[in-house]
């Protein structure tokens, strides 16, 4: 099977492209609006240009939808995907969504719960995504949606690195009842395992099945603060008063985001800076919704990495990382799933 | 979900799988245990979310003898989140020992034993915010943890335990919007519950009658009903639930309300250490996981069955605060600002004689002439607790001198005629109030002073220090305040004999199959603990009792949720 993989550099992508080159029944092609990453079968695509998308998906049985980006890469450019595909004969697409197409809804939510995109740009473009991932499908197209939490797991920059440099610099702790939501992990290799079993599937009917993922002992948020905390050395963890994340998030944040930009233009002087804590966040974590992932364990047959694996080898990733860097290595590539 | 029972249509009749008759730790405990397990749960709580003083004046009772019990509605509070609203948030599990029956201490003996508890304690530290349920010091700090006195070795008096502290955890105002999300909860605010209707034959619960100081009145029906309404007020009810047994509701042997207990508390003697003032560790430390935490000396459980002692801990303490001999500035603040400290925690600031103008002016004195201490220590108060979300728990000064008081605590011997009982008079809703008649015996005084002659002679032995009391006026100090504040426990105890106990092992009122009781008034002896985690952890073995006796075959699992 021919599958290709758009956003093929991105965490997920980039980790989804060496499953399938390892996996024996598929060839991957590794497409990516930037360079493609050495050993895999990479191809540089602009997702926003039809031809190439066309070109891109020429003898193509199944294509892998793992765009980030703006909310024009993610919504128009799923518009695009699903036209070229559809114009291509490439009847088959993964795409993988967000939880956050479930808009501010609480309480234990399964796929029949509607869509909602009034959180932010980001989920109203995952939301237009999805639909025109259903008129993909209503043409004729065999879909499965993705809409994993939080993507976490080695090398994960939003859900691993970030957290633990806030951890280390005492700006997150325990956050009391602003840190009570479910943090719906979900490990990349689960994510990637969804997305092979969904391209295995031999179901290949027209229509869109979706699926939740996120590990079913998945803890609130406070937990995972201070396991990473106690695993990394950031102790004594901290109780935060709800008025200092604030003020982090809405004073301190639109300055360092300014300083954050102005770094990308001097290679390797982003990871010096103080991370931004964006406010959006401080919704995310006292947010009681709990994806309920049973369909995808039935249906997909989904093996969850156990929370405790997850977090050991997440934070033995970051002290490497870390250690890498202080001597003046250049940290690895990482790309970024939502956001967020 | 949240509602109002003023909102509940006038005469109706909810039904439910469970109904919980209280929102303080173990109600919200027990609630939120229960959620997601395919079983519908009802939530009575007395107040709203704040305190409001015609709701609380629904506690109003009499006290036997007011030099030994506070008034009825001090230590406890109606809202939502009960009395963790006042709480101080020392978090310690139950000893072994205190499961065991002891021939020391007579009408001892648990049902259950810790290992029964064990599973439910480090879900019950979790809700209390005391981090990880590790209670001896290496175990939570670090074997590099400094010990509490350097020098100090004994097999005898133990060191190593811990107590550590809560937020304090406001269970209502923390867990609130988890009560809110869950489809299966539904918690009544300004419900309260004034009589359980059994049915004609007695054996079960019929319905729940409930009235709001609105004057609306409703009922619940419910598969199984549990009081989680304190140490006083569950004994209240079942005994003013009279229509159809007419001496209470489980109560056919006259145990409900009797054997109540709190705890034998108070600075006794001066503790004087042989070494350097550095090498006493008598404050607070810092686990990993950032949770207060603190050493206590306790008699280990050989030596306490060897010398029939009472179960009991002893804290490094200052000098007594109203007695302005210790020329500490930060005491004598304290004891000058005491008009503006509530209650509960100013009552150890009252020692019942009125100061005369020269103990005033002699405070006064050691604040002015002890300034670094007295800034240092109010820039320390108001950082690390008027102003943190994790406080700081007590007030521990500086230690120059190496002397120290020992602030006692211990299990008081269960008797049957410390008790409570109903009066004439009636509350706003007509439930009769209660009269409490606390006691304890010269036998809890004995134990504790055997308890000191031990700490003494360990500390003599190992020549790390010395330990005066005063035999005469020990009773006089550890009864200064009477029976420590807040801890209600026993009055419907649990045991495997209906004629000594009110609940069984599952915490089911003997005679009334579906009726419950979660908290400490299930305690049948009262530990040197005290009593908030336990009873967390014993009611999560309750809803997971009950998870199992009305669960479907298939639980974990909620209805769909309509967002």
């Amino acid at each position: 099977m021919k599958v290709l993989v758009l956003g093929g550099s991105g965490y997920v992508g980039a980790r989804l492209c060496a499953l399938l080159r390892d996996s024996g029944w598929a060839t991957a092609l590794c497409a990516s609006s930037r360079q493609p990453a050495p050993g895999v079968n990479g191809l540089r695509v602009d997702t926003r240009d039809p031809a190439a998308l066309r070109r891109a998906l020429a003898g193509v049985d199944a294509v892998v939808n793992c765009v980030a980006g703006s909310a024009s890469a993610i919504g128009q450019g799923a518009a695009l995907l699903t036209q070229a595909a559809l114009a291509a004969g490439c009847r088959r697409l993964v795409h993988l969504s967000s939880m956050a197409v479930y808009g501010p809804a609480e309480g234990r939510l399964d796929e029949s719960c509607p869509l909602d995109g009034s959180l932010g740009w980001y989920a109203a473009a995952k939301v237009e995504a999805e639909e025109h991932v259903a008129a993909f499908a209503a043409q004729g197209g065999a879909a499965v949606v993705l809409r994993p939490g939080c993507v976490w797991g080695p090398g994960s920059a939003l859900w691993v690195e970030r957290i633990a440099r806030l951890l280390q610099a005492g700006r997150l702790g325990d956050l009391g009842a602003a840190g009570d939501g479910w943090s719906n992990l979900v490990h990349v290799d689960d994510v990637c395992q969804a997305v092979l079993a969904a391209l295995r599937g031999t179901d290949a009917r027209p229509g869109v099945r979706s699926y939740n993922l996120a590990a079913p002992d998945s803890p609130r948020w406070n937990e995972y603060f201070v396991d990473l905390a106690l695993a990394i050395g950031a102790t004594p963890v901290r109780r935060l008063p709800p008025l200092q994340l604030r003020l982090d998030a809405l004073l301190a944040g639109p300055p360092l985001k300014l300083l954050e930009l102005a770094a990308r233009r001097l290679p390797g002087s982003a990871r010096r800076l103080p991370v931004v804590m964006p406010p959006n966040l401080l919704g995310l974590w006292e947010r009681q919704l709990q994806l309920d992932a049973t369909r995808a364990t039935r249906e997909l047959d989904l093996q969850w990495t156990a929370y405790q694996t997850a977090l050991q080898q997440s934070a033995a990733w970051f002290l490497q990382q870390q250690r890498r860097g202080r001597r003046g290595m250049p940290a690895p590539l990482q790309g970024s799933d939502s956001p967020t | 979900m949240i509602l109002d029972a003023d909102t509940v249509e006038h005469g109706a009749c909810l039904h439910t799988d469970v109904c919980v008759v209280g929102g303080g730790a173990a109600g919200i405990s027990l609630a939120l245990a229960l959620s997601g397990r395919g079983l519908s749960i009802v939530l009575l709580e007395s107040g709203r979310m704040a305190e409001d003083a015609a709701t609380q004046a629904l506690y109003a009772g009499e006290v036997a003898d007011e030099r030994l019990h506070s008034p009825a509605d001090k230590y406890r509070q109606r809202c939502l989140g009960g009395s963790t609203a006042t709480w101080g948030g020392r978090s310690m599990p139950f000893d072994p020992i205190d499961f065991e029956t002891r021939s020391q201490v007579p009408a001892s003996g648990w049902p259950i034993s810790y290992e029964d508890l064990l599973p439910f304690y480090p879900q019950a530290n979790a809700l209390a915010e005391a981090g990880r349920f590790a209670y001896d010091a290496g175990e939570a700090l670090g074997a590099t943890a400094p010990p509490l006195v350097r020098g100090f070795a004994s097999d005898v008096v133990r060191t190593d335990g811990l107590e550590r502290f809560s937020c304090p955890t406001n269970f209502g105002r923390r867990y609130e919007r988890r009560l809110r999300v869950a489809p299966d909860i539904r918690v009544l605010l300004g419900a309260n519950c004034t009589g359980i209707a059994l049915r004609p034959d007695g054996r079960s619960v019929r319905e729940l009658a409930v009235a709001t100081l609105a004057g609306r009145r409703f009922r619940v029906a419910a598969r199984a009903t549990v009081l989680a309404m304190g140490g006083l007020e569950t004994a209240r009810l079942l005994l003013a639930s009279r229509d159809v047994a007419p001496q209470g509701v489980g109560n056919e042997h006259d145990v409900v309300g009797r054997y109540y207990m709190c705890h034998i508390a108070g600075n006794v003697g001066t503790l004087v250490f042989n070494g350097r003032p550095q090498d006493v560790r008598h404050g607070y430390e810092i686990t990993p996981e950032g949770i207060y935490c603190r050493r206590r000396l306790a008699i280990v459980p050989a030596e306490q069955r060897r010398h029939g002692l009472a179960n009991c801990v002893a804290r490094l303490h200052f000098s007594r605060i109203t007695d302005p001999r210790h020329r500490n500035g930060v005491l004598s603040g304290l004891f000058l600002a005491r008009k503006f400290i509530s209650y509960e925690y100013g009552k150890r600031l009252h020692d019942g004689n009125d100061p005369t103008a020269g103990v005033y002016a002699r405070h006064l004195w050691n604040v002015v002439t002890d300034p670094f201490d007295t800034t240092t220590f109010l820039a320390h108060w108001v950082a690390r607790r008027t102003l943190a979300q994790r406080k700081f728990p007590s007030v521990i000064l500086r230690n120059r001198t190496n002397r120290f008081s020992l602030e006692m605590h211990g299990e008081q011997i269960p008797r049957a005629d410390s008790r409570v009982t109903l009066t004439e008079r009636t509350d706003a809703l007509g439930l009769p109030r209660l009269r409490i008649d606390w006691r304890y015996s010269r036998e809890d005084i004995e134990s504790m002073g055997r308890t000191l002659d031990l700490i003494a002679q360990e500390l003599e032995r190992s020549g790390a220090g010395r330990l005066d009391y005063d035999r005469a006026t020990l009773e006089e100090d550890l009864l200064r305040f009477g029976a420590y504040g807040g801890h209600h426990i026993g009055t419907a105890r649990m045991g495997s004999d209906p004629r000594t106990s009110v609940v069984d092992a599952d915490c089911r009122v003997h005679s009334v199959d579906n009726l419950f009781v979660a908290g400490s008034a299930a305690f049948p002896t009262s530990s040197q603990a005290n009593p908030t985690l336990t009873l967390i952890a014993l009611a999560l073995r309750l809803g997971q009792h009950l998870a199992v006796r009305l669960g479907p075959a298939q639980a974990a699992h909620v209805p769909g949720v309509a967002p």
